[in-house]
């Protein structure tokens, strides 16, 4: 299991395409609609409230497409197959590759918030909240990215549903803009979404100080998205295996 | 001892393996012979406790499949067809993480590292990125990767495909040296003739069925014919039916003969006696692919 986790993480770290989706992508994106967007009639507070734990949130999204084509790639060399023929157990191969993707999304919030932080005075509010709200998000977004990388026959049908996923979750989920300004049906499907409940879970403890009491629902709406998408990837695995080449 | 006991894969309606019984003695090679499609990849993913949904058992040692799967993977070295290998890291860290996977960790993994490099010419080249290696290199690390934790029984999937004779005749040696140490090895392969230079016994499999299962000596034996080669420009089926039943092989013919020594003898009188200049004349060795094509109808390599 830390085999595999090991490996995996010095795979990712070795992928400057991950970096560049990871960090400089988003920070670009902050950077460039905090300039369009200021001085607009919403405060300044409001204003990078929405837009970078927004835009960490869509970006956290995108490292399904680094789980999608780990995951094919494993299928498509025979690796699934290998590495089931050794003692390691189903769960112990999931959790191996899980953790370094759930480490790398951690890192990235953590990167971006400080970035806000640094550059634009982001407050905070209550750490032990923003950390286990920022737990949630990597758990769900890395949970979501086994299920699709186990079901997806190839890489480019993983990636399209990656981003049909960060891009329409992000517009529908209120990320871009948020969603008391959109249409009251709008509003009602945000709320089946992972999105929403992040982001008013950042909100909630940025703009309001909000504590545990108050985003207990989010995290609980985050944590079992995750653990379904967990449970959909191992249920998935057999048939994932079978289709490993061997 | 593995003992196979009467394994059945259906994927739907298809009978991947029907019906499938045969034992490997310990310390013996046993080669699984057969055509692409015929069931032998889906045999292989079975022994080696990959493919989990199958019908029978299967017994190693004291253990059976069905309730000692972790026990019996421990015992067991998989190499795959596919090469199974972390491309961006050098063969150290893919030995790394084999080795772990296997529970060795430590001094315990170094020295098992060093000697199993030794093992596969590769001491060298550890510390440089597989994707630099040619095709044959890769196939020995791949190798290497199973060997790690000293496998009692170590299950080679055609391994010798798409390789440099040289790196052939080094996992030949190999497989010798683990031979020698007590190693079970199940070799399946469509070369004949490798098959014929390893193993000790062998299994013959076709459209999921075992068509024939021994030791390869009483094998060749038993469907092996006595006869003889002949070819040459003024060499005729014809002219050889005196001599016994001719069926054309190649560029030659082969005659079949139960007295072949004497039948040997007429055929070069005959040609001195015509002046006929054969470019071969030899006793015939039964081969096995010629025991698979009587078995099967078959051409292994066609089929």
């Amino acid at each position: 299991m830390w085999a595999i986790a090991r490996t995996e993480l010095k795979k990712t770290v070795q992928d400057k395409g991950l970096w560049f989706w990871t960090f400089v992508l988003p920070i670009v994106f902050i950077v460039a609609f905090v300039a369009i967007l200021s001085g607009e009639e919403t405060s300044y507070k409001e204003l990078v409230t929405q837009i970078i734990p927004g835009y960490t949130i869509m970006f956290a999204f995108f490292i399904m497409i680094s789980m999608v084509i780990v995951f094919v790639k494993d299928k498509e060399r025979g690796m699934v197959a290998r590495i089931a023929s050794t003692p390691l157990s189903t769960h112990q191969y999931f959790f191996g590759k899980w953790l370094p993707f759930m480490i790398v999304v951690l890192v990235q919030i953590t990167v971006l918030f400080g970035f806000g932080v640094i550059v634009y005075d982001l407050p905070l509010g209550d750490p032990l909240s923003l950390i286990l709200l920022s737990l949630a998000l990597a758990f769900i977004v890395t949970g979501w990215g086994m299920a699709l990388a186990v079901n997806v026959r190839t890489e480019n049908m993983g990636i399209a549903m990656t981003q049909i996923i960060a891009l329409g979750g992000a517009l529908l989920g209120g990320l871009w803009m948020p969603v008391e300004f959109m249409p009251e049906t709008v509003q009602n499907i945000s709320k089946a979404l992972p999105q929403y409940w992040a982001l008013q879970g950042y909100k909630d403890i940025i703009l309001s100080n909000g504590g545990l009491a108050d985003i207990w629902l989010n995290l609980l709406i985050l944590i079992v998205a995750g653990v379904a998408g967990g449970i959909l990837a191992l249920v998935s695995y057999p048939r994932f295996l079978r289709q490993s080449r061997s | 001892m593995i003992d196979v006991q009467h394994v059945s894969k259906h994927y739907g309606p298809i009978h991947a393996l029907d019906d499938i019984s045969f034992q490997i003695h310990k310390g013996t090679c046993f080669g699984l012979v057969g055509p692409n499609g015929a069931g032998k990849s889906t045999l292989m993913k079975i022994l080696s406790g990959i493919l989990l949904n199958f019908d029978g058992d299967i017994g190693v040692n004291d253990w059976k499949v069905s309730k000692d799967r972790t026990k019996i993977k421990q015992q067991i070295g998989y190499i795959p067809q596919e090469i199974c290998l972390e491309e961006t890291l050098n063969a150290r860290d893919n030995l790394i993480l084999f080795g772990n996977m296997y529970g060795l960790k430590g001094k315990n993994l170094q020295v098992r590292m060093d000697e199993v490099l030794e093992q596969i010419g590769l001491t060298d080249r550890k510390k440089d990125k597989v994707m630099t290696f040619s095709g044959g290199m890769k196939r020995r690390l791949n190798i290497g990767c199973a060997l790690l934790h000293k496998p009692a029984i170590v299950i080679m999937d055609e391994p010798t495909v798409g390789i440099d004779p040289q790196s052939r005749n080094s996992i030949f040696s190999l497989i010798h040296q683990l031979k020698a140490e007590g190693s079970t090895i199940i070799y399946s392969s469509h070369y004949m003739e490798e098959v014929e230079q390893l193993c000790d016994s062998i299994g013959l499999i076709d459209k999921g069925q075992l068509m024939e299962f021994g030791r390869m000596e009483e094998l060749l034996d038993k469907h092996g014919k006595p006869s003889l080669f002949i070819a040459g420009d003024d060499i005729g089926e014809k002219m050889l039916q005196e001599f016994g039943e001719a069926e054309a092989k190649g560029n030659g013919y082969l005659l079949n003969s139960d007295e072949p020594l004497l039948t040997l003898e007429k055929l070069v009188t005959h040609c001195r006696e015509h002046q006929l200049e054969p470019r071969r004349l030899e006793l015939y060795q039964p081969r096995l692919e010629d025991i698979f094509f009587n078995l099967t109808g078959t051409q292994l390599r066609d089929a």
